[in-house]
């Protein structure tokens, strides 16, 4: 029993730490809450949608598509909302972020309509027994993909050269641009990176409840700053397994202690940590407090 | 009072109007000394449900619970406070945003506020609209005066650096805690009016999104004047009164005005056009708020704006 308890968990800690990665990319590199990413992981879910149903592609299409339409508003996001905005009144972008908000989920209930739709099936369902643990292979789907994406991230971030400059964009943003990192195009590759990650959860969300709506994007944004938070703002690989920690924390509260007190315990998770860790549990890259 | 002057819809929305100028002023006053709070739905929820038990459960006529409501949900504020005091910024952010989930779900689990079925049969109060104006001018007369004394420079003091005043001998726990129930208090008479107007809440009733626009209310309206706050509120609420009656005004043109080849063509796409339904309104909405914050980052109102309006020639105080 509790085996198959953590193996949920698991998969739903997939997902947050799939969209906390972004905010958390985000969060690093521009010190602002991006409130649209549970709007941009929204989009991704229905554009997996689209492209399964419409244009009959496989999963690894629709996976694909959603990652590179995701990428797009991303830049586009980046222009509209976070460039043309002073960036020296702290709550200015956050308030034309919370626009775009706005305006991605109502645009998506005016093209779609407000109502839930089905994902349809399109992995071959099969069960594996491991000893006590049954695993649909839905579920390893999803844990794969997260898996893979999460390690081909790190190692980006930290091999590769613009992964060094994300880094150094957000450890300090003045040295860096003095040490000849173009800080624009960093936000805007981090937005890329960010968004498209956002997508591909989307869909493995949509997969995995066998269900979009417009209305989805708000409970992801939220779990995934929980877990932003849990890891350490602008922590990556803290954000990876914090995601995997509230995933399990959430499935054993709601199995062994009850379903509504589910969403009590992540909040007050939330603010144990701020009152008193706010460095988080694997510490923050940028150790000033903001 | 009003009652026989204006029509019930016309009254609905003056009521939820002022209530959002209302539930502005609960964020402004934190916000004052640098405190930015996405919790201030919260607060109203306590105040809406606290209200709700003192009427219906405890037989409260609602000029009592009124206050009663306030003062619960300023004690919790100030409870709330005192850890915010050594958090800032985005933290400060996610604090409070958590403090409105742990609300909403504590009102979703607790069966003696109706659990998630909802709080019913709230009795309903059919002098909301005379309340509602009447805060609302104690509450512009409240934050003018305090702009220009002591405590609110000291106020202003802190938002701009904290140390800097607590070295000019400024108690700063002391006044933010202050502005931190202060602003929960507001909140709660917020929640208790909208309660007694719209007779059935939910946990569902004062969410995130709530929180959010009443922060962006004041961010819009413009957060370094006190007028900022009401003219971001009545902005923001009557903006969609105002995409409705776009069509009702295109509808007036007469008809052989533009029963031509272009003009016609033009009229129904414009008619079509201003077909505001909800989603369709909410877009206008945010692109407003994205719109707002490239051309006047400071909102709506700031001092110096104001000032020039001003018709006292020299400020009374520099």
């Amino acid at each position: 029993m509790i085996y198959q308890q953590l193996i949920n968990g698991l998969m739903l800690g997939a997902s947050y730490s799939l969209v906390a990665i972004g905010y958390t990319l985000i969060f690093g590199v521009l010190n602002l809450l991006y409130f649209a990413h549970g709007e941009v992981f929204m989009v991704g879910a229905f554009v997996g949608l689209f492209l399964v149903v419409h244009l009959g592609l496989g999963i690894y299409g629709a996976l694909l598509g959603a990652m590179v339409a995701c990428a797009a508003l991303g830049v586009i996001s980046v222009f509209v909302a976070i460039r043309p905005v002073p960036k020296d009144r702290p709550l200015a972008p956050l308030i034309s972020t919370i626009g775009l908000t706005i305006v991605l989920q109502n645009a998506a209930v005016y093209f779609i309509g407000g109502q839930q739709l089905a994902f349809p099936e399109t992995i071959k369902q099969t069960l594996y027994h491991v000893g006590p643990v049954t695993v649909s292979s839905t579920q390893l789907f999803i844990l794969g993909v997260a898996v893979t994406l999460m390690v081909l991230l790190w190692l980006f971030i930290e091999h590769s050269k613009t992964g060094r400059g994300i880094r150094a964009v957000a450890e300090n943003h003045e040295t860096a641009a003095l040490l000849g990192v173009d800080v624009n195009r960093i936000v805007l590759i981090t937005f890329v990176i960010g968004s498209g990650i956002a997508g591909i959860a989307g869909v493995l969300d949509g997969l995995k409840n066998s269900s979009v709506s417009p209305f989805m994007g708000l409970g992801a944004a939220v779990k995934g700053l929980i877990v932003m938070l849990l890891g350490g703002l602008g922590n990556v690989p803290g954000a990876m397994v914090a995601g995997l920690m509230l995933g399990m924390i959430e499935i054993l509260s709601s199995a062994y202690i009850g379903t509504t007190e589910r969403d009590l315990f992540s909040f007050l998770i939330l603010i144990l940590i701020l009152l008193f860790r706010p460095t988080a549990l694997f510490g923050t890259r940028t150790a000033e407090q903001r | 009072m009003f009652a026989g002057l204006i029509d019930n819809y016309t009254q609905q929305i003056i009521i939820f109007t002022g209530i959002n100028v209302i539930a502005a002023f609960s964020f402004f006053a934190p916000f004052k000394t640098g405190q930015v709070s996405l919790g201030q739905a919260g607060f109203m929820a306590i105040g809406a449900y606290a209200s709700a038990v003192f009427t219906q459960k405890f037989g409260f006529p609602f000029a009592v619970s009124l206050p009663c409501a306030a003062l619960l949900a300023g004690v919790v504020g100030v409870v709330v406070g005192f850890p915010a005091l050594r958090i800032k910024g985005i933290y400060l952010l996610l604090l409070t945003l958590g403090f409105g989930e742990i609300v909403s779900v504590i009102a979703l689990s607790w069966d003696y506020v109706g659990g998630a079925q909802g709080y019913r049969n709230i009795p309903f109060n059919p002098r909301t609209l005379g309340y509602v104006l009447g805060v609302v001018v104690v509450l512009i007369i409240f934050f003018g005066r305090l702009e220009r004394s002591s405590l609110g420079r000291a106020m202003d003091s802190i938002h701009q650096d904290e140390t800097a005043a607590e070295v000019m001998g400024i108690d700063v726990v002391r006044i933010k805690l202050m502005a931190f129930g202060l602003g929960a208090a507001i909140a709660g008479l917020a929640g208790a009016l909208y309660a007694h107007q719209a007779t059935y809440i939910d946990s569902t009733t004062f969410n995130i999104m709530m929180g959010v626009e009443i922060l962006t209310f004041v961010v819009v309206g413009g957060g370094s004047t006190y007028w900022g706050p009401v003219a971001g509120a009545l902005m923001l609420s009557l903006l969609p009164e105002f995409l409705r009656t776009l069509r009702d005004w295109l509808e007036l043109v007469p008809v052989s005005m533009t029963d031509f080849f272009p003009l016609n063509r033009v009229y129904d796409f414009l008619h079509e056009f201003l077909d505001f339904e909800n989603a369709k309104r909410l877009i206008v909405y945010g692109l407003i708020l994205m719109l707002m914050m490239i051309v006047r980052p400071d909102g709506l109102l700031t001092r110096d704006a104001l000032r020039r309006f001003s018709w006292r020639r020299t400020p009374r105080h520099a």
